[in-house]
């Protein structure tokens, strides 16, 4: 394999999942503004005036970041456009990610360095020629075989096409994350049955339901052994990290910018410590299997290699949304830091937390803290058990602040046995 | 009478509710969400009184609207 540098890419759907990414050692983040982007329906969204504080940020880490500005656009978005860009340029935010022609025209007039959507999936060399007179970064088409991604890199060296930077394009695929039952981009089921276009970043996702199978001659229910006949599971690729670096591919990209912090926490530590394996020569299969281990732990419809191996055909995920092995419970929120001693006081607002608990503290600043519990007080004495309603104070690994929520961590099964609320 | 209301900070600028009811809705150039015209802001959350004659327009914008922002109730 060449040694280059990969380029390990986290989404951040918000200021708590951006400082996660930063922790478990992202090298760049993606995320949306406003409504032009893929997650346009997610009820927490960052506003144009979040943009210097997420440069910010990142600057002081050496993170890079991208706007994703890929929804299809109307005649009536042009001026929205315009001043997303203005202001990416004047934020100093990396490159917009995009996929409406509208789009890459401004940014690319105005100086903005942009990288090519998956949204307009590139399958091959010409196409990318095409699109490097305006971008430097292309996302190829998720249903591409790494065979047909190496030939593409190999043919970008070879044939030397280079971006407006004046360096080879780059090629990014995604590594891990949902994936769509249609060739990405290309789906109108949700803007079909709900009006809700995908392509404006409002997927109802129809494909994640159960479905039967009615013959309307007779009514018969054709028998099905799954019924979630649409949909995929998710992508999962450190099993072949090797493989897939091999295909000269320069950036990695996790999905989920609607995902929790924890997720993006612990999917880009254990990327990071894979790709940083892989170019120390230790990456083996304890290690592989430690990682899917913990990818397990958190959000997900069972995993698979995608396209990348070349199958013909999609696996399909047979059950209720996420099969986790863990999952968090929402105990209380943050109220005071003693910094001289590292001692955080919270307050339990729902359950109850036992010593040996797992917990996870969450926050916009403080980003993603996971610890155990072996120590803590409720009114200066030391307690086997704080209920709700009680301050608790136990010494945690960093400072936290007022506004982190605390949460439970538990196994899945044992979520149902979970006291009931009165 | 009717009362339509518009969560306008959650619009995603689809344009439905104008192909739908284009006397009462307009995009506004400036930020690409839609504008119920006559709209009242109140803490976030647009509101006109209208005659009834508006009524059904209104009711099928509500209906694609894919946010589920757009309310009509008639008073």
């Amino acid at each position: 394999m060449k040694d280059r540098k990969i380029e390990l890419m986290a989404p951040a759907g918000n200021f708590e999942s951006l400082t996660a990414a930063i922790q478990a050692g992202a090298d760049s983040v993606y995320f949306g503004v406003e409504q032009l982007n893929m997650r346009a329906r997610a009820s927490i969204n960052f506003t144009l005036d979040d943009l210097e504080e997420i440069a910010k940020r990142c600057g002081e880490n050496n993170v890079k970041t991208y706007l994703t500005l890929n929804t299809i656009i109307y005649d009536h978005d042009l001026s929205i456009v315009k001043t997303l860009v203005n202001r990416v340029k004047e934020a100093g935010i990396s490159a917009i990610i995009a996929s409406d022609q509208a789009v890459i025209n401004y940014a690319s007039s105005q100086g903005v360095e942009v990288h090519i959507s998956t949204q307009l999936n590139v399958t091959n060399i010409e196409t990318v020629k095409f699109y490097s007179h305006f971008a430097d970064v292309m996302v190829t088409s998720r249903e591409l075989s790494l065979r047909q991604v190496k030939k593409i890199t190999e043919a970008i060296e070879k044939e030397d096409v280079r971006g407006p930077r004046g360096e080879l394009v780059e090629i990014e695929i995604f590594g891990h994350g949902a994936l769509c039952m249609a060739v990405s981009g290309k789906c109108y089921l949700s803007l079909h049955t709900a009006n809700s276009s995908a392509n404006r970043g409002a997927c109802i996702q129809n494909c994640r339901r159960t479905y039967k199978v009615v013959d309307l001659e007779d009514g018969h229910e054709l028998e099905i052994d799954n019924e979630y006949i649409m949909s995929p599971k998710d992508l999962c690729t450190i099993d072949i990290l090797d493989k897939v670096l091999d295909s000269g591919i320069s950036v990695l990209k996790i999905e989920g910018r609607g995902r929790a912090p924890e997720y993006v926490y612990t999917t880009i530590q254990c990327y990071r410590e894979a790709i940083d394996a892989i170019n120390a020569g230790t990456y083996d299969k304890d290690k592989v299997d430690d990682w899917m281990q913990r990818l397990s732990s958190v959000y997900n419809r069972g995993f698979w290699n995608g396209y990348y191996l070349g199958q013909k055909m999609g696996e399909w995920h047979d059950t209720d949304n996420s099969i986790a092995t863990q999952k968090k419970v929402f105990l209380g929120k943050g109220v005071h830091y003693f910094p001289k001693t590292s001692i955080g006081e919270f307050k339990i607002e729902s359950h109850s937390l036992k010593k040996g608990d797992k917990i996870l503290i969450t926050g916009q600043t403080t980003g993603v803290m996971e610890m155990e519990i072996d120590q803590m007080m409720v009114n200066d004495e030391f307690v086997e058990e704080a209920k709700k309603g009680d301050n608790v104070t136990w010494k945690t690994p960093d400072r936290i602040r007022p506004s982190d929520k605390l949460y439970k961590i538990v196994k899945t099964e044992e979520k149902g046995k979970l006291p009931v609320q009165v | 009478m009717i009362v339509i209301t518009h969560q306008r900070d959650k619009c995603i600028g689809c344009n439905y509710c104008i192909e739908l009811a284009p006397d009462r809705w307009a995009m506004s150039k400036k930020d690409g969400k839609c504008t119920l015209i006559g709209g009242k802001d109140r803490k976030g959350f647009y509101t006109v009184h209208a005659t009834d004659d508006e009524l059904e327009a209104n009711k099928e914008a509500a209906k694609v609207c894919p946010v589920k922002i757009i309310h009509v109730k008639q008073i």
